[in-house]
C-alpha cells in the first residue's frame, strides 16, 4: 500500500494519478455521508470518512484492520488536518483525533509514504 | 531567478524573503510590492514603520493591492528590477472582493490573479513570492472560505511550479522543497 498525505488542495490526487497511472474508474472517493467502500485501486479522502465514523459511532482503525486484504495493494490518499489550533467543536476534536490515529496506522503500514506540498512531491517513507 | 515561499503565520516569511531579494538584486533595483490594504490607523502606522525599515535595506515600496503584473510596468518597477510581493494571500482577497466582504466573490478572480503572477514571473529579472500555508487545519470552512482556500492554492501550485526554488517555513527554519537556496 501506498500512502499519500498533504494538505488541502496540495495536488495529492494529481500525484497518485499520475504516478500509478489511475483511471477515474480506479478511483473511489470517502463521502461523510457514505464512509468508505473497498475494492477500489486508490481510496481518496479518507478524512471524509474518519468524519463518517465519527457521526457513526465507529473507529476508522478498526474498520480498516478489518478490510486489510482489500487495501493492502492500493493507494490510500488523506488530508493533512492537524497544523491548526485545537478546533472548539467536540465532533472535530473526535474528527482530528481519528483522522490522526488512522493517518499513523496506514503510514506504519505502508511501503511508501508521500507528502504533498504545492504540488511538489516528498518521500517521507 | 522565481523563488515561492509559503508556510505558517508569524514564521519568519517575510524577513528571509527580503534577505532573497536584497541577495538576488545585488546592485540592481528592488521593490517591495504591497498587496494589503490599510483598513484603520494601526495599519497605516504599522505600514510607515515598514516602509522605513525597508528603505534601509535599498527597497522602494509600490503599493499594488490588485493587476499584480503592473509592477514591473515602466512607470512602477520596471522589468529589469527584483520584486518582493507580499503576499500572495492579500492579492487574492483583494481581487475576489473588490467591494466589500459581504458582497459576491467575483469568479474571474483566481484567474485573472494566476495570469497577473505568471506574467510578473515571466517579465521580471528576479521575483519573491511570499504566500501563506492554510492548508492543514481541521475545520468545516463555510463556502466562501473554503472557495478562497482552493483559489490561493491554485495560485500557490501555479507559482510554485515555475518557481526556481520553493521554500516552505516552519518554526522560522527554511526548507527548501524545489530547488535551491539562493
Amino acid at each position: 500500500m501506498d500512502f499519500i498525505i498533504g494538505g488541502a488542495y496540495q495536488g495529492k490526487l494529481d500525484c497518485a494519478k499520475k504516478r500509478y497511472s489511475l483511471t477515474e474508474g480506479e478511483i473511489y472517493t470517502c463521502t461523510e455521508a457514505d464512509g468508505i467502500a473497498f475494492g477500489a485501486r486508490c481510496i481518496d479522502r479518507l478524512e471524509e470518512f474518519t468524519l463518517w465514523c465519527v457521526r457513526n459511532d465507529r473507529d476508522a482503525v478498526a474498520i480498516m484492520k478489518e478490510n486489510r486484504a482489500s487495501w493492502q495493494d492500493s493507494v490510500l490518499i488523506c488530508q493533512d488536518i492537524f497544523c491548526g489550533v485545537v478546533p472548539m467543536g467536540a465532533d472535530m476534536r473526535a474528527w482530528r483525533e481519528a483522522t490522526g490515529r488512522l493517518a499513523n496506522y496506514l503510514a506504519a503500514e505502508a511501503d511508501s509514504v508521500t507528502r504533498v506540498f504545492c504540488g511538489i512531491e516528498e518521500k517521507l517513507k | 531567478m522565481i523563488v515561492f515561499l509559503s508556510g505558517g503565520a508569524k514564521n519568519g516569511k517575510t524577513a528571509l524573503a527580503e534577505d532573497i531579494a536584497v541577495k538576488l538584486s545585488g546592485d540592481g533595483r528592488r521593490f517591495y510590492v504591497a498587496t494589503m490594504i490599510p483598513y484603520d490607523d494601526e495599519d497605516r502606522a504599522r505600514i510607515a514603520r515598514h516602509v522605513e525599515e525597508r528603505a534601509e535595506k535599498g527597497f522602494g515600496t509600490l503599493e499594488i493591492p490588485r493587476n499584480i503584473a503592473s509592477a514591473a510596468d515602466p512607470e512602477n518597477g520596471g522589468s529589469d528590477a527584483t520584486f518582493l510581493v507580499d503576499s500572495v494571500t492579500a492579492l487574492l482577497l483583494n481581487e475576489m472582493y473588490p467591494g466589500t466582504f459581504d458582497a459576491e466573490a467575483d469568479p474571474a478572480a483566481a484567474e485573472r490573479c494566476r495570469d497577473g503572477l505568471l506574467r510578473l514571473a515571466k517579465k521580471a529579472k528576479n521575483a519573491v513570492f511570499v504566500s501563506d500555508y492554510l492548508y492543514s487545519d481541521a475545520i468545516r470552512y463555510d463556502t466562501f472560505t473554503e472557495n478562497y482556500r482552493r483559489n490561493l492554492a491554485s495560485l500557490d501550485r501555479a507559482l510554485a511550479a515555475v518557481s526556481d526554488t520553493v521554500i516552505e517555513m516552519t518554526a522560522g527554519i527554511p526548507v527548501c522543497r524545489k530547488g535551491r537556496m539562493p
